[in-house]
């Protein structure tokens, strides 16, 4: 019985978070403008929610001098992924693939591997492009492109600043090993990551 | 050299193209329909400001015993009591401004907006809790617009934050920014003063200006009016910005005897904005120093040149429009 409560829950809270693509904006966008429905855009989706908190998470546990370039890697992709997504059809990205970098960079952070400066920058580039390209669908006929962008863009550098700067003042390296458990917090938060990935993935794949 | 001179141009053009384009803080769109008793129960409605998308276009719902075929309501003895609601209000269309008429008593106000496009009409009657309650929401939530699309009264913020940064310093800043913007938000809404539009938006382009110069001149060593007395220039300068916040009000036509708490809970919605303004800035701020992501010292004047660039372009647009008008 437990077992098939818990199978009904992973099965619930997957479909919840596969289901949380199609929610837009768009009241925002009446409301506050376009600026702000680009910055929001994102937190109608789960799948940056998480993924963003996971790049974050990410970068922070690897110490200030690897991450701290994401600050403009992440929104300068998004914004080259909203403009350029749409042309290249990178918006089709399907769920498997979100679900892919969600176990990706679950594992990454699970592991504890050290990663260089120009691998995490790469790996947060095509993060950002891709999602870049899917808060693309937010844009509809009268939204004014620049300002979405500008907000998207601004709510990228926000939520990775501050869940990098977080992290790192967390885990705190410098103290000693009292503190060891922190980073083994932060990799357990990677294995979540990773498990809410398969759920999505396999979800996605069984319907 | 050359380089970096070539990158800043090139960062200033960015910042003076991009940012003023959508950013206009009070152009909003707002519709104004007035219904006037003409007998009771049956009124005459019209558009006195003809919203963006059309007044044909507007999906105007009254309450269920009352008949609208514009420009004529009929409501029957009951009056016009209860729901009145628009569900169209859209991108092109922020607001609309409900004027009431009855035939005896005051003018009542209702404002429309996307996040909440139902009023209940009140009748004549002395304000109820649930009056007071309606009040509280629609004004709260029009300060908290006002604020966050009033990138004018942001950047100025951003300003004071820069050059100040912390501590209790900042604190007093605020403090005595709010003091003045909400000392003379409530003179100019109670009528005690009263400034033309146009030229206040210049002033208030021309605030940011000045803060954008005393950055620069707090990065070269120089100790400006800001560094030493940043409480007097926030005053200063609040009392400015309040106006500017009054003219908001000000074409909503209120009750005179509701404008009063009106003017409360519009303030207390420009505080919760500005509030988490300061909050995510000094968030920021502090994220960027434990990550060790500064600024290189050739780019430390850059976020004053942006600031003041972006005000400048401000300052010379309205500028224009004064001189246009005149």
């Amino acid at each position: 019985m437990r077992r098939l409560l818990g199978r009904r829950t992973c099965v619930a809270i997957a479909a919840l978070l596969t289901a949380a693509g199609p929610a837009d904006a768009h009241i925002v966008a009446a409301r506050l403008g376009d600026f702000y429905a680009g910055a929001l855009h994102p937190l109608t989706d789960l799948q940056d929610l998480v993924l963003w908190t996971a790049l974050g998470l990410l970068a922070g546990s690897l110490g200030a001098a690897q991450g701290r370039w994401l600050v403009l890697v992440l929104p300068l992709g998004l914004l080259a992924g909203l403009f350029l997504g749409p042309v290249f059809g990178a918006g089709a990205l399907g769920p498997v693939a979100n679900a892919g970098m969600m176990v990706g960079l679950g594992l990454l952070l699970a592991a504890g591997i050290h990663i260089g400066t120009a691998p995490l920058c790469a790996i947060a580039l095509g993060l950002a492009l891709v999602r870049g390209a899917v808060n693309a669908d937010g844009i509809g006929p009268e939204t004014n492109r620049l300002l979405f962008a500008a907000g998207l863009a601004c709510a990228g550098y926000a939520a990775i600043t501050l869940t990098m700067a977080l992290t790192l003042a967390f885990r705190r390296p410098d103290a000693g090993p009292s503190t060891a458990w922190r980073g083994i917090a932060i990799r357990a938060c990677g294995s979540w990551i990773a498990a809410i990935g398969l759920m999505m993935g396999g979800f996605a794949l069984a319907s | 050299m050359t380089l970096r001179r070539l990158m800043l141009a090139a960062l200033l053009l960015f910042a003076t193209s991009f940012l003023p384009h959508g950013l206009h803080a009070h152009e909003a769109s707002l519709g104004v329909l007035e219904f006037r008793e003409v007998r009771p129960g049956a009124f005459v409605g019209r558009w006195t400001m003809e919203p963006a998308i059309g007044s044909a276009h507007v999906d105007l719902r009254v309450p269920k015993h009352c008949f609208l075929r514009m420009p004529e309501m009929l409501c029957g003895a009951k009056g016009l009591v209860g729901p009145i609601t628009i569900s169209n209000l859209g991108a092109n269309m922020s607001a609309v401004l409900l004027k009431i008429i009855p035939l005896t008593g005051e003018s009542r106000s209702y404002t429309i907006t996307t996040a909440y496009p139902v009023v209940s009409i009140l009748g004549a009657g002395a304000p109820t809790l649930q009056t007071w309650a309606e009040l509280a929401r629609t004004y709260v939530n029009y300060g908290i617009d006002h604020i966050l699309l009033g990138a004018d009264h942001l950047l100025f913020v951003l300003g004071l934050i820069w050059i100040v940064r912390g501590g209790w310093r900042l604190a007093k800043t605020i403090t005595a920014f709010t003091l003045g913007h909400s000392a003379s938000l409530a003179a100019a809404a109670f009528g005690l003063i009263g400034i033309p539009e146009r030229p206040l938006n210049a002033c208030i382009a021309l605030s940011i200006v000045f803060v954008g110069v005393e950055i620069v001149k707090q990065r070269r060593g120089e100790s400006g009016l800001t560094a030493r007395y940043p409480w007097a220039v926030a005053g200063g300068f609040g009392l400015v910005h309040g106006i500017g916040f009054a003219s908001a009000l000000a074409g909503l036509g209120l009750e005179h005897r509701l404008l009063p708490a009106a003017l409360l809970f519009f303030n207390v919605g420009v505080e919760i904005g500005q509030l988490a303004f300061v909050v995510l800035v000094l968030a920021l701020l502090w994220a960027h120093r434990r990550l060790n992501a500064v600024l290189p010292r050739w780019g430390e004047l850059l976020p004053a040149y942006a600031i003041g660039s972006v005000a400048m372009f401000w300052f010379i647009g309205r500028l224009v429009r004064v001189l246009g008008a005149a």
